[in-house]
């Protein structure tokens, strides 16, 4: 049977990686369009939080000891910091500029994506940030709210229709609906199975498709997923570089150059310059920076 | 369309400048745009810029927003210290021991915001009696407060 968990840890074998049982760390961005740095890691430390600076992301930490909820401090509901898995807060950063530009959230919600790159805009040009689900648009607009970002609208629309706003974006994050892995799920292991997996590689096609369409001819697509399966990663990237013209530029971040051989079959070279993030001190991860080619 | 607001601003004894034709209002809900995004928004926006408030049953409602743009002019405002304020975002309402400042109205009846020692706005109350009096009463009533993102949370998913 092509699923349970010695399948897809048999695999991950294959791959390379031996598995291992990982305790994620919770993990904070500062907002720094809101306070600056150091001042948000003293008010955090004089309550008693032991914080750890990720190395690899700007204004990231990992919360080594808090003894309440991170998420319900008065500098939380200020909008001082975000609460964001560290190995999420790398792909808002791959984008070489983006102060004035026009970015697209293609999957937005719960949007802490968002207020990552209204931050690093500092609140200038535009995002428009976009998900399929009202309900989940919620959650997404009181990010926004609650951290006093101002430079974003937000559509309920699908983004394989995202050519109906008729725009052309400099930059783009595609982090697409993904299989997600075991890190960030208990029951990862019994309700995945490589038929799910290959759906969702599927909808990541159509999305990377459209993405295409609309990003403008010098602009910045980036493609993360939080999956440790080749089908949503390297196979999707090699796809987008033979069949939509894309070529991978290096994502020069934390993580593992990509693998380009899967299972036996060879891929481009190109897809080493992305980033696979096996889990360790983060969930598992992949990012991938793309340009039109040519 | 902004004279809601304006009014609503009024409550605190305070003024503030909004360009009419940037304040867009959608459903119930107002949103302050910037020049960019008046360019780009289409009509079925979900939400876009600066949310404002919305109005329910002919009542306007502020969002966090708006708070912290009337707490950047002269507005009536008390601060109060580290209790108080937690206090207050737990949904409780405002003794008079906890108040530090008081800039603005004593006026029963009136909005007033509330402060941290920061100078950061914690939300509004109604107040209930002269800030200044003795004695250790609720002085002013909670009716907004940032504790309200968690309560929304836990409604939301």
């Amino acid at each position: 049977m092509m699923s349970g968990r010695e399948f897809f840890i048999k695999r991950y074998e294959e791959l390379g990686w031996k598995y291992e049982s990982v305790k994620p760390t919770q993990a904070i961005r500062v907002n720094t369009i809101n306070a600056k740095e150091t001042a948000v890691v003293n008010r955090l430390e004089s309550l008693g939080i032991k914080l750890d600076k990720i190395p690899f992301v700007e204004g990231g930490y990992w919360i080594q000891e808090a003894k309440f909820s991170i998420g319900a401090t008065t500098e939380y509901l200020l909008g001082l910091y975000s609460i964001q898995e560290a190995a999420a807060q790398i792909p808002a950063s791959l984008f070489s500029k983006l102060k004035g530009k026009l970015v697209l959230d293609a999957c937005a919600a719960p949007g802490g994506k968002t207020v990552q790159l209204a931050n690093l805009m500092r609140n200038t040009g535009a995002i428009i940030a976009l998900d399929i689900k009202r309900n989940r648009l919620t959650a997404l607009t009181n990010h926004l709210e609650r951290c006093s970002v101002k430079n974003t609208i937000v559509y309920c629309l699908d983004a394989r229709q995202a050519s109906q706003l008729q725009l052309k974006f400099d930059c783009i994050l595609l982090d697409a609906p993904c299989s997600g892995n075991f890190v960030t799920d208990k029951v990862w292991f019994n309700r995945r199975t490589i038929e799910d997996v290959k759906r969702n590689a599927m909808l990541q096609r159509e999305l990377l498709t459209e993405m295409t369409k609309i990003l403008s001819d010098d602009g910045e697509l980036v493609y993360s997923t939080c999956s440790l399966e080749p089908e949503d990663n390297e196979l999707n990237m090699d796809w987008a570089v033979k069949n939509l013209n894309l070529q991978i530029e290096n994502a020069n971040c934390y993580g593992e150059r990509a693998l380009t051989n899967i299972f036996g079959k060879k891929l481009c070279s190109q897809i080493e310059n992305c980033r696979r993030i096996w889990p360790e001190k983060t969930q598992g991860f992949f990012v991938c920076k793309l340009k039109k080619a040519g | 369309m902004l004279k809601l607001i304006a009014d609503f601003a009024s409550r605190y004894n305070a003024r503030i400048n909004l360009d009419e034709k940037f304040v867009l209002k959608k459903d119930n809900k107002y949103f302050l745009l910037n020049n960019e995004l008046k360019k780009l928004i289409s009509k079925d926006f979900f939400y876009a810029g600066e949310y404002l408030g919305k109005t329910r049953k002919g009542r306007f409602f502020p969002s966090f927003n708006l708070l912290r743009m009337i707490a950047q002019v002269e507005a009536n405002k008390i601060s109060v210290n580290e209790k108080a304020a937690w206090l207050f975002i737990c949904g409780r309402d405002i003794f008079r021991q906890g108040i530090v400042k008081v800039v603005g109205s004593n006026e029963k009846g009136d909005y007033t915001l509330i402060l941290n020692h920061h100078g950061e706005c914690l939300g509004f109350g109604m107040i209930q009696r002269h800030l200044y009096g003795k004695g250790n009463e609720v002085s002013v009533r909670n009716i907004l407060d940032i504790g309200d993102f968690l309560r929304r949370e836990s409604s939301t998913y």
